[in-house]
């Protein structure tokens, strides 16, 4: 609740104090900001009638006087100078200006220069810096989110680039909040310490005064891990509601995309809108699996034929009125139905397609489950397999190289010889790249289970015991993490502190901020944590949502920038 | 949640750059008034739109810097009139609707009267409501406006929130009507069965006088039937009629108001509906600029008009020369 809560807070006092018809500008990342948490109708109860976006209100001449223009955008130098221009010709009757981030002297400096009709009226510092998809999970959605793969002498302005963009996210965060954090970071990753230092250097000396709360009993833990400490969770198949869908078809600021799909009808919603806040069915049923999804989707569709059966049924002037009134909720529940059935529908289909029940139980096997010797040959059937996409069997060899790295070289080699062969598509060396970045050296945590001797010993009884269902038995290595922060045993040698920060006993909340990106895998996983009432409260974010395409996508990027850096050097 | 307030800060650096840009003016005094002149007005002006009309004093002193007033006057378009009014009509159904919430209320109280002036007035008051909410929704019709501007987006918008607040409006007047003659009918019920059971009480001591008493009870129950139909009938008509109101009011409404929770409620989605809107439109302009141009009706219209030109000329020629 807590992050949707605050983003819609700050805009409620944003517009709430304005009388009078008002203009909503945004800029590309201040408008998933709010579109993801304030409804259309919701601004127009506020009296916002019209909605622009920075780049195009330039763009028109029409001198609207009798509206407030309203800005909220982010503070870089672009929106900066856009600003500029249209405070020197100005179009509204009054400004105000609301930034999404800190602004430096200069840059005000600038602005109170152009201003010179004296149109701004106030210029205030709102932290909704981030997007809240969900109550405990939140994303930077950044574009460039392959920059934390190349190392710093590379791309130097690119990873400064992508390191201010977090730290501003983060900062937000905690300014929502109204908490300073101890910070620990990932010690394998120097992104995730570099992140970790620059946050303590903002929070704690350049702008101590602005992050100076009130001190609760134990001060909350930021935690900045990288996502190549498990690069296993966004290469696998996902089973559950939300993750499966933005797996399989995309989610995108809590919207579904279904053009792309091609084989909708014609008069079938093409976007739709996937919403805890706003979809009861969804609340209940974004953690479920597909199976249970089945049912009760069956469920909520005979509910709503008998609904429309008895509304056909009209045969007195009473039921004529009661069909009148429950129209409007006839027609919502009519939507919300039409809407999951369609989406379900079209997964069924993509499954079916890309045999992806039999590459999925291969997947978690890998994930999983041991046997050296099992696995290769079931990769290699797979392989050979012509109904299996590219991008599985790209999927199947890195997680097979991932797990058995060092096992049977020859074997490892034999496999990447067959995709290149089968898949012509496929980029050479990008599983080699994916090693590189994420092998067994690189990582922390421990990814497969079998260091650490309690490990060791929990698998062999899962196994004994079988598990309930095979294709969503991997726990993302976050869920591993969780836990030991909950007992207060995350390891100092693993995850040191920042500077001098120290922390005595447990965190009451923790934000984990995975560099590289989330998946909705670990944001289910901290979700029912948060369920349990253990007495801590976990909040996860990300440099965006990572599904296996995005992921390989991230992966490409960096190896491409790599190669070409390597032939400058 | 934190915020920071930038604002002293961004005037300071205002009023020293101002100071340096335009050292000899008086501007600032003037400035100074003018900042003190929005609030006041606005909290004049009382009308639920509010919308804001930040009258700047001309500027008497360099010429040079009165260009630059663009925004001198800041009227509104005739647009707003139309929706402030539809607005006033809303809130005055809303203050008859508590109202008719208090007519209903006493008349369902057991009175010695008749009931009928009761009656009447609910009828009455349920009729300017529906007659108020009739007349907002065709002045509502008014506010569409044609082709694809920024204003025609504001004006849309107004429109949406407008509707919704219409909507509900009535389904709250049907709501109200309909608990209304709920209770009424319950209540008539039992008069019935009260009387029913008084008459029966009555007919029990009296079994002897058994056959004028007999037809008078039944005379008088078979009355009373009859006029309890009567009434039912014309309460059925009644419902029927306003269901039908409400009903074309609804619908033409649903056309108008968002549907929560769906696509079409998304900022980002509008936003980008929009600007496709105002592309294809432009296109669609542009292309019906051209084949006007192009077009074989303005050809045909030239040349007949010459053609007239030339006959008339022939017959001025024919009468000089005959």
């Amino acid at each position: 609740m807590v992050l949707v809560t605050s983003v819609r807070d700050y805009i409620n006092r944003m517009l709430q104090d304005i009388s009078g018809m008002k203009v909503l500008i945004l800029d590309s990342e201040t408008v998933s900001n709010v579109s993801i948490v304030y409804s259309q109708s919701e601004l127009l109860q506020k009296e916002v009638f019209l909605v622009e976006m920075i780049d195009s209100i330039s763009v028109s001449k029409e001198s609207m006087s009798h509206l407030k223009a309203v800005y909220f955008i982010r503070p870089t130098s672009e929106n900066i100078q856009k600003l500029r221009y249209q405070l020197a010709n100005p179009r509204f009757g009054e400004y105000h200006l609301f930034f999404s981030n800190l602004l430096k002297d200069t840059q005000i400096h600038i602005l109170a220069d152009s201003d010179e009709q004296e149109v701004v009226q106030q210029v205030q510092e709102y932290y909704a810096d981030f997007v809240a998809g969900d109550p405990y999970h939140f994303t930077l959605n950044m574009a460039s989110n392959h920059l934390y793969m190349i190392p710093a002498v590379v791309d130097p302005s690119g990873l400064q680039r992508f390191s201010d963009r977090v730290v501003d996210g983060i900062a937000a965060v905690f300014l929502a909040l109204k908490r300073r954090p101890v910070i620990r970071y990932q010690r394998t990753s120097d992104t995730a310490k570099r992140i970790a230092q620059e946050t303590a250097k903002l929070m704690y000396q350049h702008e101590s005064a602005l992050f100076d709360f009130r001190r609760t009993e134990s001060s909350p833990l930021l935690l900045v891990i990288d996502r190549r400490d498990d690069p296993v969770t966004p290469l696998l198949n996902q089973w559950t509601y939300q993750a499966m869908v933005h797996e399989l078809i995309g989610l995108q600021d809590n919207k579904v995309d279904l053009k792309a799909i091609g084989s909708l009808s014609k008069d079938q919603q093409v976007e739709v809108v996937l919403s805890s806040e706003q979809d009861a069915f969804f609340k209940s049923n974004m953690y479920e699996n597909f199976g249970d999804i089945g049912m009760n989707i069956k469920r909520m569709v005979d509910d709503f034929q008998q609904v429309a059966k008895s509304n056909q049924n009209i045969q007195t002037v009473e039921d004529m009125a009661r069909f009148v009134d429950n129209y409007p909720e006839y027609k919502k529940m009519q939507g919300n139905v039409s809407k999951h059935v369609t989406l379900v529908t079209e997964m069924s289909k993509l499954v079916e397609a890309r045999k992806l029940m039999m590459v999925s139980q291969t997947e978690q096997d890998l994930a999983c489950n041991g046997g050296q010797g099992a696995a290769y040959e079931a990769v290699t059937d797979l392989l050979s397999n012509e109904s299996v996409s590219d991008i599985d069997r790209l999927r199947l060899v890195m997680l097979y190289a991932l797990r058995y790295e060092k096992e049977n070289p020859v074997q490892l080699m034999q496999l990447f010889n067959k995709l290149a062969s089968r898949s012509p598509k496929y980029k050479p060396g990008l599983v080699q790249f994916l090693l590189k970045q994420a092998g067994m050296e690189k990582r922390t945590g421990d990814l497969f289970g079998n260091r650490d001797l309690l490990n060791i010993a929990r698998n062999m009884a899962r196994g004994l015991k079988g598990v309930e269902n095979v294709y969503t038995q991997h726990q993302p290595l976050l869920f591993q993490t969780i836990e030991s922060i909950t007992r207060g045993r995350l390891r100092d040698v693993d995850y040191p502190f920042v500077g001098d920060h120290f922390q005595q006993g447990r965190p009451q909340e923790v934000v984990i901020f995975m560099v590289g990106g989330t998946t909705y895998e670990e944001s289910r996983s901290v979700a029912l944590q948060n369920a349990t009432n253990s007495g801590i409260r976990f909040i996860l974010g990300g440099s965006a949502v990572l599904n296996s395409k995005r992921f390989l996508k991230d992966l490409e990027e960096a190896q491409r920038i790599s190669r070409s850096g390597s032939h400058m050097v | 949640m934190a915020t920071r307030n930038r604002t002293l800060l961004f005037r300071k650096y205002r009023n020293s750059l101002r100071s340096v840009r335009a050292p000899l003016s008086s501007s600032s005094s003037l400035t100074g008034t003018r900042s003190g002149v929005g609030p006041v007005i606005e909290m004049a002006s009382t009308s639920l739109m509010n919308p804001n009309r930040s009258y700047a004093p001309v500027s008497t002193d360099d010429p040079g810097n009165s260009s630059k007033g663009a925004i001198t006057v800041g009227l509104p378009p005739a647009w707003v009139d139309v929706s402030e009014e539809i607005s006033v009509n809303i809130q005055r159904a809303r203050t008859k609707m508590t109202e008719l919430g208090k007519a209903h209320a006493k008349a369902l109280m057991p009175s010695f009267g008749d009931g009928k002036e009761d009656q009447h007035n609910i009828e009455s008051l349920t009729q300017e409501i529906t007659f108020l909410l009739k007349k907002s929704e065709k002045q509502l019709q008014r506010l569409s406006a044609a082709g694809p501007s920024e204003d025609s987006n504001v004006r849309k918008n107004v429109q949406r929130s407008l509707a919704t607040d219409l909507q509900l409006l009535s389904m709250e007047l049907r709501k109200k009507q309909s608990t209304y003659l709920k209770r009424l009918r319950q209540q008539k019920e039992d008069g019935v069965d009260l009387e029913m059971n008084l008459s029966r009480n009555r007919y029990r001591p009296e079994e002897d006088d058994f056959g004028d008493m007999l037809n008078e009870h039944q005379m008088s129950k078979i009355k009373k039937s009859e006029e309890v139909s009567v009434e039912r009938e014309k309460e059925i008509q009644q419902v029927v009629e306003s269901v039908n109101d409400l009903a074309q009011i609804m619908k033409d409404l649903s056309a108008l108001v968002i549907d929560q929770g769906t696509i079409v409620d998304r900022i980002d989605y509008n936003i980008e509906n929009v600007a496709t809107t105002v592309e294809d439109g432009l296109k669609q302009l542009q292309k019906a600029e051209r084949t006007q141009r192009h077009g074989g009706m303005v050809k045909c219209a030239s040349v007949l008009v010459i053609l007239c030109f030339i006959m008339l000329l022939l017959l001025i020629l024919k009468e000089i020369f005959l």
